[in-house]
């Protein structure tokens, strides 16, 4: 074990500890037991002393034995007890549910090609100009997160984008703007729909625990402007500081479509599905509900086998799932509501608040996973709108949204996130280059958080 | 700490060891080269990577005519060991008769055999191939291998595989 895991593991004991021994005023002792969860977690994750899924499904025992009503622990009069059940039912909640519809598309869509194929028509009318061709691939990057994993779609397009770096001179720069382009595009494209990254689902879950509940279309209305100017933005950007000295770029893309009869049920029933999903407010079927369709007939045609189903990042739900539980924990024996009443929020505006959060959100997600950041976050900035500190029936749907979309703008790192990581291997990127621009882009994309929050978001909810 | 990776190369001749290691320093970059004269010596070197270093021999390129034991038999010896079982196994020689290398195709699970004398393209191809391989087949975060191995084959096992998820 390394220093810094070893380190993580004594103040992990030692967060856990201290509310056993030390009396906080105004916190219940089931709130004490919750703390002792959250310090523990919230030191594991960011140690990383255990891997964070493990630190997730760590919550969920903890809180099944200290906190619900079959648990170890009898209570008085000031925390009624939870069932059990509801902390371990966070694994079936319907956002998991639908993260695992999404899954179950996007690992079917690799086993049939339909990633790289639908890439290689979309890039098609990019032409072969370097500026237009890195508009393409980010687009269709952004497109394809927004639906799959970011880290999976950037291993996509890295593949595809490998063979078109290796043809160009090794001092252009248009190689550092394309390898950079890809990893930023599929962050923000994460942010698009519900299921694009998992932060979203931590967030969508704990507002749905409070009465609201997000379509997914509605998601798409607030989140999916957002990922369309940045991505704008940041392909401005690159150009800028990475300017192509080549006039053509040779893009090659070779492939053909499998027309197995398997194939094209996972063709017709990724279209189906996502046309459901996007039209909820039509026909009212809620996504959770529509992400089983595609998980019950590709596997009932074996088109998902046994195997593929083994192989489902089963572990992303787990983490997840965690963090939705801290969260259910938190309310229900009012930590959060404790400490956030323990903060002088008084003195802040509405506005310095959700700048706050969203700095907040992108400084932490920067070096912590972002479901991790979300997770620790959201009880806090939900208790917050919800206890009244801050106005406005909006207001919790507002802060939610804020936390979800600015976790997902740290990209200054290669350790921010997977898709920036896997840029940085390729050794095109720089550190230092990546550092640059993911820090603008997080500086440009905190003022239009804040400015969609003051105008845009309160106009349509 | 990330475990290490080794390449073992196994030469009598003092020039020609130092040729192909020299041929394949880029690889120096993520991997350790090991070098051995006798397949004993060898045996020996193993030994204290898989027990000492806790290390992989991800790559061996042996020669076969040494002195004392012949460079098959040590690569047989290695298949049947389990930590040297997913070594990738290479000959480098000029003097292997057909009968032997049938059984180190048969029995060594022989990757790759090259003819002395040798293009250096062709020797580091075939180290970044067969490096690839191991690597996919047994590392779990292979991304710190892209740079100096074939990156569009480890970004598509990225893609295929489940290494690597959102968090």
């Amino acid at each position: 074990m390394d220093k810094v895991k070893l380190t993580g593991l004594i103040l992990g004991i030692a967060g856990f500890s201290i509310p056993l021994i030390i009396t906080f005023p105004g916190l219940s002792f089931a709130g004490h037991l919750a703390l002792s969860i959250f310090l523990m977690a919230a030191v594991f994750w960011m140690f990383e002393t255990i891997p964070i899924y493990s630190t997730s499904i760590l919550v969920i025992l903890l809180e099944v034995m200290l906190l619900s009503a079959e648990g170890f622990i009898q209570f008085g009069g000031s925390y009624s007890p939870v069932p059990y059940s509801q902390f371990v039912a966070t694994l079936a909640n319907p956002i998991i549910i639908l993260f695992l519809g999404g899954f179950v598309l996007a690992d079917a869509a690799v086993k049939y090609d339909f990633d790289k194929n639908m890439t290689r028509i979309l890039l098609r009318p990019f032409g072969s100009r370097p500026a237009m061709i890195m508009l393409g691939l980010m687009a269709v990057t952004a497109f394809l997160s927004a639906f799959m994993s970011n880290t999976a779609t950037t291993a996509m397009m890295v593949t595809v984008v490998i063979p078109i770096l290796a043809k160009m001179e090794v001092s252009d720069p248009a190689r550092v703007s394309i390898a950079l382009s890809i990893p930023f595009a599929a962050n923000i494209g994460g942010v698009a729909t519900p299921i694009g990254t998992p932060p979203n689902a931590v967030v969508i879950a704990a507002l749905n625990q409070n009465g609201l509940s997000v379509e997914f279309g509605s998601w798409m209305l607030y989140a999916a402007p957002l990922a369309l100017v940045m991505l704008v933005f940041t392909w401005i950007l690159l150009l800028k500081l990475h300017p192509p000295a080549v006039q053509q770029v040779p893009l090659e893309l070779k492939g053909t479509w499998q027309t197995s009869g398997k194939a094209w049920i996972l063709y017709i029933m990724f279209g189906t599905t996502v046309l459901l999903w996007v039209t909820e407010s039509i026909h009212g079927i809620q996504s959770g509900m529509v992400a089983l369709i595609p998980v019950a007939v590709l596997t009932l045609t074996q088109t998902f086998e046994k195997e593929d189903i083994r192989n489902l990042p089963w572990e992303v739900l787990w983490l997840i799932a965690g963090g939705i539980s801290l969260g259910i924990a938190m309310k229900e024996t009012g930590l959060a509501e404790w400490i956030v009443g323990s903060i002088g929020w008084e003195n802040m505006s509405y506005l310095l608040l959700l700048a706050v959060f969203a700095v907040v959100s992108v400084l932490m997600s920067n070096f912590l996973s972002n479901t991790v950041t979300a997770s620790l976050l959201i009880p806090l900035g939900i208790t917050l709108a919800t206890s009244g500190v801050v106005g406005g029936p909006a207001a919790t749907l507002i802060i939610g949204l804020i936390i979800a979309l600015s976790t997902s703008f740290a990209m200054v790192l290669p350790i921010s996130t997977p898709p920036n990581a896997i840029a940085v291997s390729t050794g095109v990127v720089k550190t230092k280059d990546m550092i640059v621009s993911g820090s603008i882009i997080g500086l440009v994309a905190i003022g239009l958080i804040i400015l969609m929050a003051s105008f845009y978001w309160p106009l349509i909810v | 700490m990330k475990t290490k990776i080794y390449i073992l190369v196994v030469e009598d001749e003092p020039e020609v060891l130092d040729s192909i290691v020299r041929d394949i320093t880029e690889f120096e970059e993520q991997f350790v080269v090991e070098m051995a004269d006798t397949a004993e010596e060898a045996e020996e070197l193993i030994d204290s990577i898989i027990t000492e270093e806790k290390g992989l021999i991800g790559l061996i390129l042996c020669d076969h005519v040494l002195p004392g034991k012949n460079g098959v038999e040590l690569l047989v010896e290695m298949q049947n060991r389990e930590e040297t079982r997913p070594t990738r196994k290479v000959l480098i020689t000029g003097q292997a008769g057909l009968e032997e290398t049938v059984k180190a195709v048969n029995e060594a699970d022989l990757k790759h055999y090259i003819a002395k004398p040798w293009e250096k393209n062709e020797l580091v191809s075939i180290t970044k191939k067969l490096l690839t391989d191991f690597v996919i087949e047994r590392v779990d975060d292979p991304l710190p291998y892209m740079k100096v191995l074939d990156s569009e084959r480890i970004a598509e096992s990225l893609r295929t595989g489940r290494k690597l998820t959102d968090r």
